[in-house]
């Protein structure tokens, strides 16, 4: 999959560093250190790590909430500078208006970026039909389950056709059957829209179902530690974790974390 | 009889048995207004308390019915609620931009933070002699009274409406290139809208009894006037149609703030 984009790389990290001044303390804090990578068009890649390794920094960084100390982020070869609208991210909490029904709640992205035309009204429509919503469209926020929030948070993102996709653990709310079929939706989403997508997980079971790669970070400072090719034939469905292949990624990944936080004294979570 | 098939019937009874029980509450507290009204006659009737200090139901209903034809009680009247109207106009008028500004502004909320603060806690008719000095015994120095008791907590629920904003919808609107306009315009003004409805209700009873006082004090008209008058002149039927007034108006606008509050939260929870 990563072979025909190779010399064209979707998103560059070249010696990354991001370092910030603790409000309370006024010291310095090194979130990241040093981090150089490179994700190929169309790649869906999972990063996993022991908190406080600086994954969620690192993706605060590529939507462009924070600015590198060091180092430069390139996407489609342009350096990140800011938000864009290249961008989107799917929130680890829905973050959907509580006073806006669904259609207005994907609509919302779109709609700051200044671009509601019956083009991208319909396209709305077409990823809220994609997630699995169709016939809630007229619903308010609070009247949806935690997964069909999350559908929502997922569709506005899509609906903005953002060059790479952002997930930022988006499924630790939901409880262990939701989650396992919303990965496997996710899978069938991602397959249907082909978009680059990084996605944050604590689970290392849902970073290897859902990865093409996965980056395992380190510890204080936040680091990459080893970076994972997974080699299951897609589409993958959820048997696929007890077959050994898989369980032997698993296994790898939680040796990996293990040694990371051993090393540093704190807890895997 | 109904209370044993209830019990019987078990949890199949229970969506019903809610209905009734609002239906039940009410026909109590109606109740409950019509045994007072008939205490009050009675002790009234009897003397058991002097009448002199509490009329009665029907002579307060007798002397609503000679006001109301009465063009110069009308006219207390109107004084009354022009004043109440303009007085609480300004109040949303120039409260709610401050207060929204103040919470969204913290260079400008340290500046009136203190001012605010200090005011929301005084008695405004402490002032009321300044006032008068001020702006005479005249309608003017009323509706800055009703303004200065409406004002602060409108200003107050306001500000605190923009301090509360959800961080993660501001993240996420961030995460679409959204300005700090958009932001404001999308976000933190329809969050503000139920403590603004809050601030408002709060304003409306402090404007009511700005009106009562102010009048009272020092005027000429309006019904807090006619109001004193009447009780220092012991015609105490016409006091408390005076005082049914009031707080009939203070029923319906509070009513009123309800029905916009219920429109404008219909995506909440129940």
């Amino acid at each position: 999959m990563a072979s025909a984009a190779a010399s064209n790389p979707k998103l560059q990290s070249q010696f990354l560093d991001v370092t910030y001044v603790n409000n309370k303390t006024g010291s310095e804090v090194i979130a990241l250190k040093n981090i150089n990578l490179t994700i190929e068009e169309g790649e869906f890649i999972c990063i996993v790590g022991p908190s406080g390794c600086g994954k969620t920094t690192f993706l605060n960084t590529i939507i462009g909430f924070i600015k590198p100390s060091n180092g430069s982020i390139l996407l489609d070869n342009k350096k990140i500078e800011g938000p864009g609208r290249d961008r989107s991210m799917v929130f680890q909490s829905p973050s959907l208006l509580p006073w806006r029904n669904v259609k207005d709640n994907v609509m919302y992205g779109v709609e700051l970026q200044k671009r509601v035309t019956s083009e991208t009204k319909k396209i709305a429509l077409e990823y809220i039909e994609m997630v699995g919503l169709k016939g809630f469209e007229n619903h308010f926020p609070h009247e949806l389950s935690g997964g069909m929030q999350q559908r929502v948070n997922l569709a506005r993102a899509l609906t903005v056709d953002p060059s790479l996709l952002l997930l930022d653990e988006p499924f630790s709310a939901l409880d262990a059957q939701t989650r396992e079929f919303m990965q496997q939706e996710l899978l069938r989403i991602w397959s249907e829209t082909k978009k680059t997508s990084i996605f944050i997980t604590h689970q290392i079971d849902e970073a290897v179902f859902l990865a093409d790669r996965v980056f395992v970070f380190g510890a204080r400072p936040g680091h990459l530690v080893d970076d994972i090719k997974i080699q299951l034939n897609r589409p993958r469905a959820l048997k696929i974790k007890r077959e050994p292949q898989f369980l032997k990624y698993v296994d790898h990944i939680w040796g990996l974390i293990e040694h990371e936080s051993s090393k540093q004294g704190f807890e895997v979570e | 009889m109904k209370k044993d098939e209830t019990i019987t019937l078990g949890k199949f009874k229970q969506t019903k048995k809610k209905i009734s029980n609002s239906q039940r509450n009410f026909m109590i507290s109606t109740f409950s207004v019509i045994a007072f009204l008939i205490l009050w006659e009675v002790c009234s009737y009897y003397k058991l308390v002097n009448p002199l200090f509490i009329s009665s139901p029907l002579k307060i209903v007798e002397a609503a019915g000679a006001l109301f034809v009465d063009s110069a009680y009308l006219n207390h009247i109107g004084v009354s609620t022009y004043e109440f109207a303009i007085g609480f106009l300004f109040a949303l008028i120039i409260g709610i931009p401050i207060g929204i500004f103040a919470g969204w502004n913290q260079i400008f909320n340290a500046i009136i933070n203190p001012f605010v603060s200090a005011l929301y806690v005084t008695p405004k008719v402490a002032l009321l002699p300044i006032i008068i000095i001020a702006f005479g015994i005249g309608i003017t120095s009323k509706i800055v009274v009703v303004f200065l008791m409406a004002f602060f907590p409108i200003v107050m629920s306001a500000q605190k409406a923009m301090s509360t904003l959800d961080q993660n919808l501001i993240k996420a609107a961030r995460s679409f290139t959204a300005s700090e306009f958009q932001i404001f315009r999308t976000i933190a003004l329809p969050s503000t809208v139920p403590f603004l409805l809050n601030g408002i209700r709060i304003g409306l009873g402090q404007g009511l009894i700005a009106i009562v006082v102010g009048e009272m004090y020092a005027s000429t008209a309006g019904i807090g006037y006619h109001l004193t008058h009447a009780g220092q002149n012991l015609k105490t039927a016409e006091m408390f149609v005076g005082v049914a007034v009031i707080a009939i108006s203070g029923v319906i606008l509070t009513g009123m703030i309800g029905l916009i509050e219920k429109k404008f939260s219909s995506w909440k929870p129940e």
